[in-house]
């Protein structure tokens, strides 16, 4: 904290696109050398108010005041010029060229003076330096070849080569994976000494408590919470504000119906599907009537299974089966013939025809099924009058010209409703609520509950874990384009889910060391999430039978159900036998240099084997727990 | 997210807005305020026989328009239409000399059509730019053109053939009455049956119209078949008028074309668009040219006339509809 001044204040922003009053009255004040929390349901309008920050978006009323100036940005070129800068979620670099010249990309659109790519270098590493961060990025390496975290990073290097004073993180973790969360943090924590202000928009709420110094909370469009110092709220508090009413019903279900639906049929199974360059190997079953998320990182894999089997693109290998029929479809036309309905991911992009009207696009499943040389919309008359009044849509805006100009809860719906004149087996949304307000998503949650329970069976995916796990009966986890968790919902949390989530790649350190604890000693290395009574495996290694401890990756078990109850209970840093005498384990907490609790490592022996010290194991876990 | 409702006052507004909302009907009013200066301009313009002619002259470029707006409203385009009407011309010219008539015409609208398919095959499976493809066809079709008629043109056409024209039925002649049950049928096709809301489907949102199950691949290659043989039954229609088959027919009528879809509100993008519009803007094009001839402008200035006159047109268009807001 460097000065009392605010560094930005904005007051009265107002904005409205076509139709839609994305912000009505918005303010907000930064000071230097804090992180701010901007925080609010899907459509609340933070990213729009981060948007007018950075001069993506020219706000139709209000003013900003930035070091005392009134500020009038006209674009993000008047934004950089003044020292703002937006790290956003999809990034915006350019795939085919170097990190170098993409963290210097800005310098690009300025007027004269040719290159020096030594000096580039130069400064690259100098920036890299001061984030600590110089050995983890090559400089002359092409974007296009990096992962997600160090995008961001290239994001975020490319924000300080400007000089930004004022750095807008929009959703900066959806695709990162804890360890990835907490190196972003460090760079923060940094930036924040050195004086910089930092903006946080985020939905993840244990996130926010650990990062941020104030927060503003936004409903609506409106502020409905300004600069509150966050270490005073709880989190009961600020989902509150967020919701503006107590959020205990939205989730809400039909107690113990999973395992009703367990044993009805399956709807739709997945076995071995395969579509590079992302999917690698997903196998999964829904039933008739059950929920099942696909829960996972941004870039896990999630939409391009979906969109593979729903034959949006190529598979090289597996199976689908519909109802016990073999389908693969090759184009979504055959998936459709098969009884599958997809909500894609990016209404505007992937669901919406701009130019047919609301009624035509309610229409377009069907004109897609329709095998005649007509329209067929007359027979539809009658399910199309009992869908709206069920979907709580005025019959009359039907006619209107252009959907566009209808809320995003709206434009689901009628997609949705697209899909369910079709009565089909199995439907399939992808992130059904990005962009809905929270009271419209409610009633989507509940739209989809009452799908189900006319026996269709819905695949959910969703980023928003708590979404996930609210809404799901079942959860399939995936990772690197690899389904590595069958689990349901109930016994997940939010943190469990994002452990689980994490790319094997990012946790390939940990794999290893696995690998060679139980090479070292011929037992059996794993990694795993306890509670009370019952565990979730995220990695297992070694497989010799007499050190097998009962459970393999992605399983979860009452400790009860596997082979070393004992052990599992007591949690002891050195090797506990079981009762029967045939194996022992020690067990050992994870934790990152931040004090995050990243789960157990344990190592199995069998009965008979020579015991090694376990000061020597303590001594390597703890070496790695303190690199990650 | 709110929603802001309608009041009572901006719906009665409503009406007005929708109609003048509408390109086609701003565009019929240019039309018609063309159609004043002109008959100001000439006094011949207005005569009965002068409007027959510019019906007449509409036929061609008519025909030939509803294929480009089957194109155009997939986001596609076709360039290759005049060059195919020049080759498909000399199919025919040759072909009447052996074969009967309607043999002779079958073979040139096939002919077309095909050249069609392969641009559509083309452009949709190996998902090649239209522009370029198309581009390609045309200098290809007025190549064998050249090549088929040994660069001159075939005259000895059966006279008889110009009754497909000059027949009246019903009292007009029998190409105007061809033309208007082809847009009748064209305008039916487009707006009643599956395969018409897919094209408009497809050409708004391809990824979506895929997405929703719709025959995205065969609804936008048909677009190029309809096109390619259209301009085939264009060309039997001046060949009829001529008597002659010319490799060059046919040349620039792309232009034409593309400029009468325009003109008549469709959107390059493709999904906007109708073929009320594109009639609307093919009498536009023909009033022009035809008014320009009465007052005796110079045929080298008329492509600048006519030029200045379509970039206004949309100039004023773009202006106007902005105002309006959509």
């Amino acid at each position: 904290m460097t000065s009392r001044d605010p560094l930005l204040t904005a007051t009265g922003i107002a904005k409205t696109f076509d139709r839609t009053r994305a912000l009505a009255g918005a303010q907000f004040d930064l000071m230097p050398g804090e992180v701010h929390g901007l925080l609010g349901a899907n459509g609340a309008g933070k990213s729009t108010l981060s948007k007018v920050i950075a001069g993506h978006v020219i706000p139709d009323e209000g003013q900003l005041v930035y070091r005392g100036q009134p500020l009038r940005l006209r674009s993000t070129r008047d934004a950089l010029d003044n020292g703002i800068a937006i790290v956003m979620q999809e990034t915006s670099l350019v795939p085919d060229l170097s990190v170098a010249e993409n963290i210097f990309l800005p310098e690009l659109g300025r007027k004269g003076r040719g290159i020096s790519y030594a000096g580039l270098h130069r400064r690259g590493r100098e920036l890299l330096a001061a984030l600590g961060q110089e050995y983890v990025l090559p400089l002359d390496i092409k974007v296009r070849h990096l992962s997600a975290a160090q995008r961001q990073l290239v994001e975020i290097a490319k924000a300080l080569g400007v000089g930004a004073e004022l750095i807008i993180f929009d959703e900066p973790t959806a695709s990162l994976s804890p360890i990835e969360v907490d190196r972003l943090f460090d760079i923060m924590t940094r930036l924040r000494a050195g004086g910089t202000g930092l903006i946080f928009v985020s939905h993840r709420l244990e996130e926010v408590f650990e990062i941020t110094d104030r927060v503003t909370i936004m409903r609506e469009g409106r502020t409905v919470l300004a600069s509150h110092p966050t270490a005073s709220l709880t989190q009961a508090e600020l989902i509150r504000h967020m919701v503006g009413r107590d959020l205990g019903g939205i989730y809400d279900r039909a107690p113990a119906s999973a395992g009703l639906k367990a044993s009805a049929p399956v709807a739709l199974q997945v076995t071995g599907l395969k579509s590079p360059p992302v999917v690698r190997d997903v196998s999964f079953a829904v039933h008739e009537g059950e929920i099942l998320g696909l829960g996972g990182l941004v870039g896990a894999g999630r939409s391009e299974t979906v969109e593979a089997i729903f034959g949006l693109r190529h598979r090289s290998a597996g199976t689908i089966t519909v109802g016990g029929k073999v389908v693969n479809p090759k184009k979504p036309a055959q998936a459709v013939r098969a009884g599958i309905g997809f909500v894609a991911e990016d209404r505007r992009s992937q669901n919406i025809v701009p130019d047919l009207s609301v009624k035509e696009n309610l229409l377009l499943a069907h004109l897609g099924a329709h095998r005649g040389f007509g329209l067929g919309y007359r027979s539809r008359e009658k399910e199309i009058d009992r869908l709206l009044a069920s979907l709580g849509l005025p019959a009359d805006r039907l006619l209107d010209a252009n959907m566009l100009n209808f809320s995003g809860g709206m434009q689901q719906k009628i997609i949705i409703a697209r899909w369910l004149l079709l009565n089909p087996k199995v439907l399939i949304l992808d992130e059904p609520t990005k962009g809905v307000d929270i009271g419209t998503r409610q009633s989507i949650y509940q739209l989809l509950r009452d799908v189900a329970a006319k026996g269709v069976a819905v695949v959910v995916v969703s980023s928003d874990f708590e979404e996930l796990i609210g809404l799901s009966d079942r959860i399939v986890v995936i990772s690197d384009g690899a389904s590595i968790a069958d689990l349901p919902a109930s016994l997940l949390d939010e943190e469990k889910l994002t452990l689980l989530a994490a790319p094997r790649t990012s946790m390939a350190r940990n794999t290893e060391m696995l690998k060679n604890l139980s090479l070292e000693t011929g037992g059996a290395g794993f990694w795993a999430l306890l509670d009370q009574d019952r565990m979730i495996c995220l990695n297992m290694v070694g497989a010799a039978d007499t050190a097998d401890p009962g459970f393999v990756t992605g399983d979860a078990k009452a400790f009860a159900e596997t082979r070393i109850p004992t052990a599992l209970k007591g949690r002891e840093p050195v090797f506990v036998p079981e009762v029967d005498g045939q194996r022992s384990t020690m067990l050992l907490p994870l934790r990152t240099s931040r004090g995050h609790d990243m789960g157990w490592v344990g190592l199995t022996l069998p009965g008979g084997a020579r015991v090694p010290p376990p000061e020597t194991i303590r001594g390597r876990v703890e070496a790695l727990a303190a690199s990650l | 997210m709110t929603l802001t409702t309608p009041t009572a006052g901006q719906r009665s507004a409503g009406t007005f807005r929708r109609l003048t909302g509408r390109l086609e009907i701003r565009m019929l009013v240019l039309a018609i305020v063309l159609a004043c200066v002109l008959s100001l301009l000439s006094p011949y313009f207005l005569t009965r026989s002068n409007l027959f002619n510019i019906l007449d002259q509409s036929v061609v470029i008519g025909i030939v328009a509803v294929g480009m707006t089957f194109v155009i409203l997939t986001g596609g385009i076709d360039l290759s239409v005049g060059s195919v009407a020049g080759l498909t011309g000399i199919i025919l010219g040759l072909a009447v000399q052996n074969y009967p008539l309607p043999v002779a015409i079958l073979l040139a609208v096939t002919s077309g059509a095909g050249i069609g398919l392969i641009s559509g095959l083309l452009i949709a499976y190996f998902s090649l730019a239209p522009f370029v493809v198309t581009l390609g066809m045309m200098a290809i079709g007025r190549s064998l053109a050249y090549i088929l008629s040994g660069q001159t043109a075939i005259s000895n056409i059966p006279s008889g053939m110009s009754d497909l024209v000059y027949t009246d039925i019903l009292g007009l002649p029998a190409n105007v009455l061809f033309l208007c049950v082809l847009y009748l049928a064209a305008w039916g096709y487009l707006t009643y049956t599956k395969g018409g809301r897919t094209i408009y489907a497809v050409g708004s949102n391809k990824e979506a119209a895929r997405a929703a199950g719709l025959a995205v691949f065969f609804y936008s290659v048909l677009p190029y078949v309809v096109s390619g043989a259209l301009a085939a039954v264009a060309v039997t229609i001046s060949i009829a008028q001529l008597l002659s088959a010319d490799p060059l027919m046919g040349n620039a009528m792309e232009l034409d074309a593309i400029a009468a879809v325009v003109i008549g509100g469709a959107s390059l993008f493709g999904g906007r668009g109708s073929i009320i519009g594109t009639l609307i803007g093919v009498l536009i094009m023909v009033m022009i040219r035809n008014g320009l001839n009465l007052i005796g402008v110079s045929p080298f200035w008329q492509g600048s006339a006519i030029g200045s006159i379509i970039i206004a047109a949309l100039l004023i268009e773009s202006i106007v509809s902005r105002r309006i807001g959509r």
